[in-house]
């Protein structure tokens, strides 16, 4: 099993695992502008490409991605090291966009639909995929259109590449539900690819 | 239709993880059910084509807005602020000087008659073997390059809305509602500098944000340039740059 980006990339960035994400931290609380900017450019790309992709939308994750940072600087203090800084901030990143998402939702009048066992058997069957490469494009539309919970995990895994035991963490979920919602996210994909 | 009873199976081989005695039942049955080996193959190609998209950056002005709240809120302390050295203001006013000359090219792209580029830009940089220089002279050195920016931005202003009905009403409103921004980060930036201005990350801020400006400005310009120019596709590659 490949180490997970997340904590192959704090490790890589910041020198040395949690030690450094410790240090990087102190350096913020102190008010540190050029430490805080640091741990942005570090992250800022990962997070966007995540807020971008949950919400649909790149002016809300715009926004939602300044507010993701500043909330971070606001909860400095809670950052203890048990935890990589990355799965940190994608902990704090993902709630506030799940909230943001099922908030758009319930104004619109939308509910939360979950994928019933009937349409993922259907999925399961049926032709496969045609034999061209899977487009980019058509990839992110079909993306768009899972519901949030299994959107969130099959983000997580599948495309920022943290192993089941980070998405748990990240989601609040237990590990098996984490594998089940990324399962129910590539089925109903594959249904949305064939269309 | 795939066989709901090895759902589970194709799917820990797709993640890597089937222990040896599930993957050779598996195996074993994939070699005698096309639907569930389709299954398995779109499952692996929808998860690789996944971990291939691509990371997105955010824009600029997003780095920008966050750390001109975070003055506004008094969490950003002077203290223990990172060492810039004195030669980052020279190379500010370099950048400056070369950017009203930029910003007087910019105008003959639009002026008819041949113009004078602006002749006020300040002398060229110093080289890094110059010695040491006073605080009073690096203030005064960055107090300059803060006002020839100032001066490129009014000078490409002036074209840009003198000539931004050549643009499309949706393309001016995203240019507006970006300068909106932009203008709100560096009034946010300027009242940090009013407030420390002894301190230096306040003013690499400013400075970030009037660069982000004439970076706005001079792309309008080139836009409304390529427009009038019937040239679809540059224009196009300029919008979404913005």
């Amino acid at each position: 099993m490949t180490t997970s980006k997340v904590t192959a990339h704090s490790s890589a960035v910041a020198g040395g695992g949690r030690s450094a994400d410790l240090d990087l931290v102190e350096r913020c609380r102190r008010g540190e502008l050029g430490a805080f900017e640091e741990l942005y450019r570090a992250h800022s790309g990962r997070l966007y490409s995540l807020a971008s992709r949950m919400l649909g939308n790149p002016a809300d994750a715009e926004d939602q991605l300044q507010e993701i940072f500043l909330s971070a600087h606001r909860k400095l203090e809670s950052f203890r090291g048990d935890s990589a800084l990355g799965t940190w901030l994608y902990r704090l990143a993902m709630n506030q966009l799940l909230d943001y998402v099922r908030s758009r939702a319930a104004r619109a009048g939308q509910l939360t639909d979950g994928l019933d066992d009937a349409s993922l058997l259907a999925d399961a069957g049926g032709h496969k995929l045609a034999d061209r490469a899977i487009d980019r494009i058509d990839l992110e539309r079909a993306v768009a259109e899972l519901p949030e919970g299994c959107r969130a995990a099959f983000l997580l895994h599948d495309v920022e590449g943290l192993e089941h035991r980070e998405v748990s963490e990240v989601l609040g979920i237990a590990e098996g539900t984490s594998k089940s919602q990324v399962h129910k996210a590539r089925l109903r994909l594959r249904g949305l690819l064939r269309r | 239709m795939a066989c709901q009873q090895y759902l589970n199976s194709v799917h820990e081989l797709v993640d890597g993880t089937i222990g040896a005695i599930r993957r050779a039942e598996l195996e074993q049955h994939l070699d005698g059910c096309d639907a569930c080996r389709a299954l398995v193959s779109d499952l692996q190609r929808i998860r690789d084509a996944a971990g291939a998209l691509p990371e997105m950056r955010p824009p600029d002005r997003v780095w920008l807005q966050i750390a001109g709240r975070l003055r506004q809120e008094g969490r950003i302390t002077t203290a223990a602020e990172p060492e810039r050295t004195r030669h980052s203001y020279v190379a500010w006013l370099a950048i400056a000087a070369a950017l009203v000359i930029a910003a007087g090219g910019a105008v003959m792209l639009l002026i008819p008659r041949p113009t004078t580029p602006s002749q006020s830009a300040a002398p060229a940089a110093q080289n890094s073997g110059a010695p040491v220089r006073s605080v009073e002279t690096v203030q005064n050195e960055v107090d300059a390059a803060q006002q020839q920016f100032e001066k490129a931005i009014s000078e490409l202003e002036k074209v840009a809305k003198a000539n931004q009905q050549a643009l499309d009403p949706g393309t001016s409103a995203t240019i507006e509602k970006n300068l909106g921004i932009i203008d709100q980060a560096i009034a946010e930036n300027r009242a940090a500098v009013k407030s420390e201005p002894a301190s230096v990350a306040a003013r690499e801020t400013l400075f970030d944000a009037l660069r982000q400006k004439v970076s706005l400005l001079q792309d309008t310009i080139a836009l409304i340039n390529e427009m009038r120019k019937g040239n679809n596709a540059a224009a196009a590659q300029l919008v979404n740059k913005s």
